[in-house]
């Protein structure tokens, strides 16, 4: 796929703007064929009206097989047109979504988490599920709604060549029509709001009970979940019941408003034709013009209803496209400093070396990741944190997450083939994936799977269990053989039998590195190196799990859980 | 994760009998507005055709104009009103029509076996309930109707014709060959396409909500790069399966646009050639030529409409599938004469020939503490699903007292054991209906008990409204642990004589869990209970441990005997609790 382009995100305006210009040649061409297809519907009424007068009304066989062959010709034309009128709207339709999609897509990717701690995840795959859709809508439209206001300006010349009066009275009335079925609009919009609100209540309590199901069939309430879905069903259905009016009304005031125009120029014409200023097979012509009007007019109204989506969507993509990512490489990066050998906090007093496996114990879960963020640059402000004497903050971004890798509390796989979400960045073989997973005690998942190594993952990994999923994204840490690796309660979910396993093969897996594990397992922490006791931000006390467990009582109350 | 079966297409067409035949009422009334609707819409045609002889006639007064052209306008008048009437109607019934279809599908969803629930895939059932619903609704609220309408109109414009002209309206038949050929041609090849339009459309939005939900691995982890050349290869098929169906489209529509045009040619040329030797007047071949071009709209929407209403049957085969689904539970069944749990010669396999259990036999006597240890994929919740009752074992039996209880009628098993899972799932809705669920007609002073026995009472007294706060995913947010808390609170209030706790506190943090061991043991007091433990020290707290290796209990005895007897369990012990550490 080509590149999208840089948006402009002054505002939705802007924005739409933007998609347009870039595809300014396919909206031109789709407004021409959408033009010739809908004169060519006009015209096939002029071609009825020829034949009445000069072939059936005037005794002409040849005329009569003149005109129809010109009605089948018409309908070539409109053949043709409309099928490259819809190709270009289709296409009109894919630029402006996939556009969007794809411009959301690098947004997304390029913001790190900035993005999804404003906006919530589910807004973020509506915009591509539905506002990405819904202007590619407007966009499909725009061409038609522009062939409509032509074709209009051209049956109304036609019209008032032949007779001022009535070539006025379509003139004028098709916009008056326009305007005259807004007021319809407005009620009924108001009531499929209702009715939409009522329905994603509905949807949201359907989804709740099949996400709690395991726990209605176990424990009972059945009936009552059953009884207020039944209610909130019926409170939709009462919405719905009263959009029907308004909706009725709209669709037959827009058969009856044209319905009137059609009267007044077929009685100002039977006029004319008893005067003898008009044939009958013009008046037929005429009346054919005026019920063709309303196809421009309902494309009108359709794509008023269009752009103001297609608004609303485009100003949610440019709220999301604003936001920044706020971890930002320096003006003036510097190189990285090679192998790393030392890594201090100096706030915290942590401090790592090249070759040894530590740990870090903190009173509540939320200091242990706090303190990932620092080291790992998740957050802008690093000050005090070095690399061999360095400080974190003067480097790259992406030098930082080549060399100090963060596995969080929660990490998440991706859809894909297993061996290359194991190994997303460059080539592994296979022997060092294996040896990667069973230093993870992670080889009876991948015997499970049919295909090894090139099973596809599904979305989200959510084929496998929470402790599965766990050991294969800490075999994806390990692979990245970082300089530094942190660890955040990298086994919170796997069996004792596991985590032991696990404990036992981390410091030969990180013999050449710097590990820092977050945990509060005793299986893991008599495995350290050093362990570090962190409270109120700072390191308390330093030594190994034996040594914390002989002198530190708060050591003991954490991991331990012995009351103090 | 298996997935629920989908009706047969009899089935679904059984079904659709069966609703045609409860709302025939309205049904027959709301077609038979749409017929007027169409009849007095063909009127004006016919009075152009008038006007038309009269002209040619030059009989053309200004009163017969203002009949004419009255009456022109009249119909009109009466076509809107009709259309307004019938669509109202038609709005209506489809609504209900609908809603019913909504509740049917929800009241069998609720009614899935517990074994079945256990078994099949959340997202199956969450796209049921999302996607085919939606789909459901286009169709049975706009398809089908516009559908049936067009066939009335276009049925009621055949009639027309045939008593303005049968011999004109012959013509008018040429364009049906192509239309039909055409068209069959059409759905049979874009259908897939369609699928797998919205396929790739489904994969494009997974992409997106995995990298966005995923953001701080994708961060970690420099995938960005990655996951935007999965998003650009997502979204070029998405634009390949775009290209086939407008590939398809590129050769229907201009062949059914042909076709119609075609028919008016024809039409014109035939009537006009009837009315140039007398045999018809020149009005009616303009009446029957105007027909012939009022007719194309219906059959244009009742071709179109044809994909929508696959659509819906597919929905509805998916939808109906779930009612297939039937509980084998029997109503009413004996009463058990204690609460032993028998577990004897079991046997269960997943897969036929590949047993997760092997002859496993155990018993459970009323109040005791039993934990099950082992390491991952040992059996060990398999074994606790068999004990809850909620699937029979393949050779073997499993028994409270004397009665078996996968054969027990549902709400008679859940008075006697509970499946607890590490699910905290909380509901929309008030703090009451989340506990009122386990049993419904609690008092709040019942409820409060329940609470306050899991240490909960206080937390639920200072929420804005107490009882009555919105919870679940739009009310107000609860911690992991207070989640967990009503959870437990649930199971007081449902009062089984036995627990079977499936890790029931292992995702959480051992922090949190250490607040919550008390809430648990509120909850366990008096009761029996049987623990699968990724921990040991609910496992020191037994009064037995049974050590599952492979499908077949290995060890079985007291935390001391087992210690003592320096076997799998003894080693995992030591190296859970460092000697050193040892203070009891």
């Amino acid at each position: 796929m080509a590149d999208p382009g840089t948006p402009d995100i002054r505002s939705a305006r802007h924005y739409l703007f933007w998609l347009a210009r870039l595809q300014r040649g396919t909206i031109v061409a789709a407004t021409l064929c959408a033009t010739a297809w809908m004169l060519s519907q006009a015209l096939l009424w002029a071609a009825v009206g020829g034949a009445v007068d000069h072939g059936i009304a005037a005794g002409h066989p040849s005329q009569l097989w003149k005109w129809a062959g010109l009605i089948a010709l018409l309908g070539v034309i409109q053949a043709v047109s409309g099928a490259l009128r819809h190709q270009l709207a289709v296409t009109n339709w894919m630029r402006a979504a996939y556009r969007t999609v794809q411009v959301v897509g690098r947004h997304v990717t390029a913001s790190g988490t900035a993005l999804t701690d404003e906006i919530p995840s589910g807004d973020i795959v509506n915009s591509v599920g539905a506002d990405a859709p819904r202007i590619g809508m407007a966009f499909d439209s725009l061409a038609r709604f522009i062939g409509a206001i032509i074709s209009w300006l051209i049956v109304s010349a036609i019209l008032l060549s032949s007779s001022h009066l009535l070539g006025l009275i379509v003139l004028i009335g098709v916009p008056a029509l326009a305007v005259l079925t807004t007021p319809l609009m407005r009620p009924l919009h108001t009531a499929q709001a209702a009715q939409r609100e009522a329905t994603g209540r509905l949807a949201a309590l359907g989804t709740d009970t099949v996400a709690g199901l395991r726990i209605l069939r176990g424990i009972g309430g059945e009936e009552v979940f059953l009884r207020n879905y039944r209610v909130q069903s019926g409170l939709v259905r009462r919405a719905g019941v009263r959009a029907a009016v308004p909706q009725a009304a709209l669709e037959s005031g827009q058969l009856l408003l044209p319905a009137i125009l059609t009267s007044v120029v077929t009685f100002i014409g039977a006029h004319e034709v008893a005067r003898g200023t008009l044939q009958p097979g013009q008046l037929v012509a005429f009346f054919g013009y005026a019920t063709f009007l309303t196809t421009p007019l309902r494309e009108v109204i359709q794509y008023t209803i269009m752009a103001t989506r297609a608004y609303v969507g485009a100003g949610k993509v440019v709220r999301l496209l604003s936001i920044e990512a706020t971890v930002r490489d320096p003006a003036q990066p510097r190189d990285w400093p090679g192998r790393v050998e030392r890594v201090l906090d100096e706030r915290s007093g942590i401090h790592l070396e090249r070759g040894r496996v530590y740990a870090v114990v903190t009173e509540t879960p939320a200091e242990s990741s706090a303190l990932a963020d620092r080291l790992g640059r998740f957050i802008p402000n690093v000050e005090g944190v070095t690399v061999n004497g360095y400080a974190l903050g003067d480097f790259s971004v992406s030098d930082t997450r080549r060399h100090i890798v963060v596995n969080d509390i929660e990490p998440r796989l991706f859809s894909g083939e297993l061996r290359y979400e194991l190994v997303p960045h460059g080539t592994s073989v296979d022997e060092r994936i294996l040896a990667a997973l069973n230093a993870v005690s992670a080889l009876d998942v991948l015997d499970a799977l049919d295909d090894g190594l090139a099973t596809r993952v599904d979305e989200r990994g959510r084929s496998f269990s929470g402790g599965q999923r766990q050991r294969l994204a800490l075999a994806r840490a390990f692979l990245t053989e970082a300089d530094v690796l942190i660890l955040v309660e990298p086994t919170s979910a796997v069996d004792t039998h596991t985590e032991g396993r696990i404990a036992a093969r981390l410091g030969e897996m990180r013999r050449e590195h710097a590990t820092l594990v977050a945990s509060t397992s005793p299986l893991m922490l008599e495995r350290m190196d050093t362990v570090f006791l962190v409270s109120g931000g700072q390191v308390v006390a330093e030594g190994t799990h034996d040594h914390l467990v002989a002198s530190s009582a708060l050591y003991r109350q954490i991991v331990l859980r012995e009351d103090s | 994760m298996s997935q629920l079966p989908v009706a047969g297409a009899s089935e679904v067409r059984a079904h659709a009998m069966i609703l045609a035949r409860q709302h025939r009422g309205e049904g027959l009334r709301m077609l038979s507005l749409y017929a007027l609707a169409a009849a007095v819409a063909l009127v004006p045609a016919w009075i152009i055709g008038q006007i038309t002889n009269l002209a040619a006639h030059h009989q053309l007064t200004s009163a017969l104009i203002t009949r004419e052209v009255g009456g022109l306008l009249a119909a009109s008048l009466a076509y809107a009103g009709l259309s307004f009437l019938a669509r109202r109607r038609s709005y209506i019934l489809g609504e209900k029509i609908f809603a019913q279809l909504r509740e049917e599908f929800l009241a069998s969803v609720l009614a899935l076996p517990l074994v079945e629930v256990e078994r099949t895939s959340t997202g199956d059932l969450l796209s049921r309930t999302t996607n085919d619903i939606d789909a459901l609704s286009r169709t049975v609220r706009f398809a089908v109707p516009e559908w049936l309408v067009a066939i009335v109109q276009a049925l009621i414009t055949i009639v027309a014709m045939l008593l303005v002209s049968p011999l004109a309206s012959l013509a008018g038949l040429v364009s049906v060959p192509l239309l039909y050929f055409s068209t069959r041609r059409y759905l049979r090849f874009a259908r897939p396409g369609y699928v797998r339009e919205r396929i790739s459309y489904a994969t494009l939005s997974g992409t997106v909500a995995e990298t966005s939900e995923g953001a701080r691995t994708v961060d970690a982890h420099r995938l960005g790069r990655r996951q935007r050349d999965r998003i650009d290869a997502n979204v070029r098929e998405n634009f390949y399966a775009e290209m086939y169906t407008l590939l398809m489209r590129l050769v229907w529509f201009p062949t059914v646009e042909t076709a119609f045009s075609l028919a008016v040619a024809t039409t014109l040329a035939w009537s006009g050639w009837l009315a140039l030797h007398h045999s018809i007047s020149v009005g009616a071949a303009t009446t029957v030529t105007l027909y012939v071009v009022q007719i194309n709209d219906p059959l244009d929407r009742i071709i179109s409409w044809l994909d929508e209403l696959q659509i819906g049957q597919t929905s509805m085969a998916r939808l109906f599938g779930v009612a297939t689904v039937r509980d084998d539970r029997p109503a009413h069944g004996p009463t058990p004469t204690s609460e032993t749990i028998t577990v004897e010669h079991v046997s269960y396999a997943y897969r036929e020939g590949r047993d997760v259990l092997r002859d496993v036999s155990l018993s459970v006597r009323a109040g005791e503490r039993l934990a099950i240890v082992g390491p991952s994929g040992a059996g060990k919740s398999t074994l606790g699903r068999l004990i809850a009752g909620i699937d029979a074992p393949r050779v073997g039996s499993v028994r409270v007292g004397d009665v078996e209880l996968a054969s027990m009628p549902l709400a008679a098993l859940r008075r006697h054991v509970a499946l607890v899972t590490q699910e905290h799932h909380i509901f929309i809705g008030t703090v009451r209906d989340n506990l009122a669920l386990a049993q419904p007609d609690a008092t709040d002073e019942n409820l409060l008990r329940a609470l306050d026995a899991v240490d909960a009472l206080e937390w639920v007294q200072a929420l804005p409204e107490r009882l009555d706060t919105e919870l679940g995913t739009t009310g107000h947010a609860l911690t992991p642990a207070q989640a967990q808390q009503l959870a437990l609170a649930r199971l007081v209030l449902a009062d089984p004589h036995t627990l079977v706790l499936d890790e029931a506190t292992a995702l959480l943090d051992p922090r949190a869990a250490r607040h919550l061991e008390r809430s648990l043991a509120a909850v366990l007091a008096g009761r029996t209970v049987i623990a699968i433990a990724h921990r040991l020290h609910t496992a020191h707290d037994a009064d037995r441990v049974c050590v599952v290796v492979d499908g077949r209990i290995a060890e079985l005895g007291t935390h001391d005997e087992l210690v003592a007897l320096g076997g799998e369990y003894a080693s995992l012990w030591r190296s859970w609790r460092n000697e050193g550490a040892r203070d009891s």
